[in-house]
């Protein structure tokens, strides 16, 4: 019954947010957390996080990530509030903005062997970040000829090996949108890797912003006191 | 004089910032699920990440400042009286220093440093006699649960060391204080600062191998294990010697010939300056380089041999190349 | 530049012009010496989990009617009951003024939610935590809470009813977030 009465909610607050700007990141391909300044396209990395709640969490533990620091992604504590409301626990009660994100149904034995492992920090646990995640997730293919696959495996162009244990999950539509952005595979895709750059590295937006002050700050700095050295003869 | 005390007060004010951002991490780091604490602090302790950036960053410029600082003393072969004093210090803090950044590295938990401590703890215990003992009693065992409480421990007390060691140093020089020297220093500091800021900010994990960003595992040895970059040249030549003490006497050795250098010097304290001396000196910093990247390529089927060569050549500078030069000289 | 000032470095402008440049050099560092050290110090005020513990939020949406659940929070235990629509009525119905501790319905519940009653599950007489939370539970003559010690009445409001404590349940601060979840602290 809550979960009837909160959905709608968790659209809404996907929709409100903030004054994130929907925009192109497609054609070409970039992620606005690229770069040495990059921030977190937060209309992008909230997309992710629908895209990760709808369709990775069936499998992916983010244990490190709570629903508060969704506020982070430019929701208000309402909002948040309302999304953690909408996500029962296992042991039936539901989510509250302190809880950590809810813990895969998926018995991780369902993969033969293969853990699908924890998301919370993968796009800095993995060469390539967010590119490679990008890259994974629309990377599967059929096996080239004289490829043996192994069983309950498949064939993808970006993992390490070629044969990788996870299937193919993002489909064109497996999401909707609220703002309205067309949910192709390739797009749920980038936008889900965004919101793993996000998750991996909440403070890199932060930490750029307080760089770029601190050093023009210190250049100034430099050069105020190397000039007063001069001056002063010492 | 006053030529040593500038490096000093860069010195002091990064171990400073690092007994601070260290005294801040302590409180919330855990030993026995370290990589957890720290991702803890990285993500829910205000302004944790910065105060991790502190620590990490204060870390590379110290060891930067540090090379840098011997070596120019080497080229200048400020090792020599009226100075030798001052360079027996300087290589005592260096020795606190990477012993102190070894364990600080270790502490962090991640792959690199989990398969650094094992190879490190298991080398120990394989030792018999007394080193055996001491290797038991430095890593409490085989490496588990619970080692990294001591290390957390000793890394703290070598802290403590080398804020001793640059006091020491201070006594000695007996700085003077004047305006003059204090806009000296306050210009070091805010050119300091500015390249602080880039590294912490844009490159915060520079130096460090990438791997480290997994948790360690005990099932799992990823590759591309490797130290942080102030390690490496002496992790290369602990591994071109064979074995446990091969590693030993490498690191020990490594260092204690620039303890020794003033007397590996064979002129006299007025010999001019020799240009044989200086490009030989140059030479050996490109070799160190050397070692530090071959370290990092460990894997490669050349490395070892390449490391072997690179490591004679570091020792063969200072035992036979350095009396030679020098002697020559003073001729 | 540096020649300018070595020239310039008798000339009467020079001695305000160094002097401005030490004063504006002394304070700019003080700031630079001051932002460096925040962090430093904020990073001890308390991390996210604490700061939530201290601000605790409850789901009240699974509370069954009638029946109150119990958190603990600040050491405290707290009851969060949900009142029927007869109780909500009864409980309006009252003439505050004869009360031992008078207390209107208002004063008790937030008016948004009037079926939430929250308070501190302790006796405000000796110290003693209180039974009533279950329907299946003694509740007193007033279908609130009794005091298993010394066998102080409350009503559904957490009044005092009869003693011998004199005073009403200690209702702890909280705000609705939304109708399915409460923040206290
Ligand atoms: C049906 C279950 C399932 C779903 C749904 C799923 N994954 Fe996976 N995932 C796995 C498994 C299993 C692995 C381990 C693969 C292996 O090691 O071969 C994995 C591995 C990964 C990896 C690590 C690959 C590597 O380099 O080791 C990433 C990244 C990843 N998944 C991202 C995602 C994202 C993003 C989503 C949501 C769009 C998602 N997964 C949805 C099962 C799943």
């Amino acid at each position: 019954m809550m979960r009837r009465f909160f959905a709608p909610l968790l659209a809404l607050g996907l929709v409100l947010a903030g004054n994130a700007q929907a925009q192109d990141t497609l054609s070409p391909l970039h992620f606005q957390s690229d770069g040495p300044l990059g921030g977190i396209d937060k209309a992008a990395a909230q997309r992710g996080f629908l895209v990760y709640q709808t369709v990775c969490a069936a499998c992916h533990a983010a244990s490190a990530l709570h629903y508060r620091d969704l506020e982070a992604l430019g929701l208000t504590s309402d909002q948040a509030a309302g999304v953690a409301a909408g996500v029962k626990l296992a042991d039936g009660s539901a989510a509250t903005l302190d809880s950590p994100f809810k813990a895969p149904a998926m018995p991780a034995s369902a993969f033969g062997g293969a853990v699908p492992p924890d998301l919370s920090s993968i796009a800095a646990q993995r060469p390539g970040g967010a590119q490679y995640i990008y890259a994974l997730l629309t990377g599967y293919t059929t096996a080239p000829d004289g490829v043996t696959m192994l069983p309950g495996h498949f064939y993808n162009k970006a993992f390490p090996g070629g044969q990788v244990a996870m299937p193919p999950v993002l489909r064109d539509n497996a999401v909707t949108y609220a703002d309205g952005t067309p949910a192709t595979q390739s797009q749920e895709a980038a936008d889900v890797a965004e919101f793993l750059t996000w998750a991996a590295d909440p403070n890199l937006g932060t930490r750029h912003q307080i760089g770029l002050r601190a050093v023009i700050f210190f250049t100034l700095l430099s050069i105020v006191a190397i000039a007063a050295r001069r001056g002063g003869g010492g | 004089m006053i030529k040593e005390l500038k490096p000093l007060s860069s010195l002091a004010a990064l171990l400073g910032l690092l007994t601070a951002s260290g005294l801040v991490l302590a409180v919330y780091y855990n030993p026995w699920h370290a990589f957890a604490s720290l991702g803890f602090i990285e993500r829910e302790v205000n302004e944790g990440w910065l105060v991790q950036a502190y620590h990490a960053t204060g870390t590379t410029l110290l060891f930067g400042l540090a090379y840098l600082f011997l070596f120019r003393a080497m080229l200048a072969r400020g090792y020599r009286a009226p100075d030798d004093l001052a360079w027996a210090l300087g290589v005592k803090l260096l020795a606190v220093l990477l012993l102190a950044g070894w364990l600080g590295f270790v502490l962090t938990g991640g792959a690199a440093a989990y398969w650094a401590l094992v190879r490190a703890a298991n080398g120990a215990l394989a030792l018999s006699g007394a080193a055996g003992a001491i290797g038991m009693w430095f890593f409490g065992g085989p490496a588990g649960e619970g080692t990294l409480a001591r290390l957390a421990l000793f890394h703290a007390v070598l802290g403590v060391a080398a804020l001793a060691v640059l006091a020491a140093a201070y006594r000695r020089l007996k700085p003077k204080m004047s305006p003059g020297v204090c806009l000296d220093h306050l210009a070091r500091f805010a050119v300091l600062a500015l390249i602080f800021s880039v590294l912490a900010f844009f490159f915060p994990h520079l130096g460090q191998p990438a791997v480290n960003a997994l948790p360690g595992d005990p099932l799992t040895l990823p590759l591309g294990t490797a130290l942080p970059w102030y390690l490496l040249p002496l992790a290369g030549i602990a591994d071109a010697l064979p074995g446990a003490w091969g590693g030993i006497i490498g690191v020990v050795g490594a260092v204690a010939v620039l303890a020794a250098l003033p007397w590996l010097d064979g002129s006299g304290p007025e010999a001019v300056r020799s240009r044989w001396y200086g490009v030989l000196t140059w030479v050996w910093g490109l070799d160190v380089i050397a070692l530090g990247i071959t370290a990092t390529a460990r894997d490669c089927p050349q490395a070892s041999l390449l490391l072997a060569l690179f490591a004679l050549w570091y020792f063969f500078h200072f035992l036979v190349l350095v009396p030679l030069v020098t002697a020559m000289e003073a001729k | 530049m540096a020649e300018t000032a070595a020239t310039e470095a008798s000339g009467p402008g020079t001695e305000s012009r160094r002097g401005f440049l030490t004063i504006f050099t002394g304070a700019a560092a003080t700031v630079a010496a001051g932002s460096i050290v925040w962090p430093l110090l904020d990073a001890l005020n308390p991390d996210a989990p604490s700061e939530a513990q201290a601000r605790m939020i409850v789901n009240v949406a699974d509370i069954p009617e009638n029946t109150a659940k119990t958190v603990q929070w600040d050491g405290l235990p707290i009851y969060i009951r949900k009142l029927t629509a007869q109780q909500i009525a009864a409980a309006q119905a009252v003439v505050t003024g004869t009360l031992p501790d008078p207390a209107d319905f208002a004063a008790r519940v937030n008016p948004a939610y009037p079926d939430y009653v929250v308070v501190v599950g302790l006796n405000t007489g000796i110290t003693c935590a209180l039974e009533g939370n279950s329907p299946a539970d003694p509740r007193g003559d007033y279908d609130g809470w009794l005091c298993p010690c010394d066998g102080s009445q409350y009503d559904v409001l957490g009044r005092v009813r009869s003693g011998p404590a004199t005073r009403n349940l200690v209702i702890p601060r909280f705000t609705f977030i939304n109708a399915a979840q409460i923040r206290l602290g």
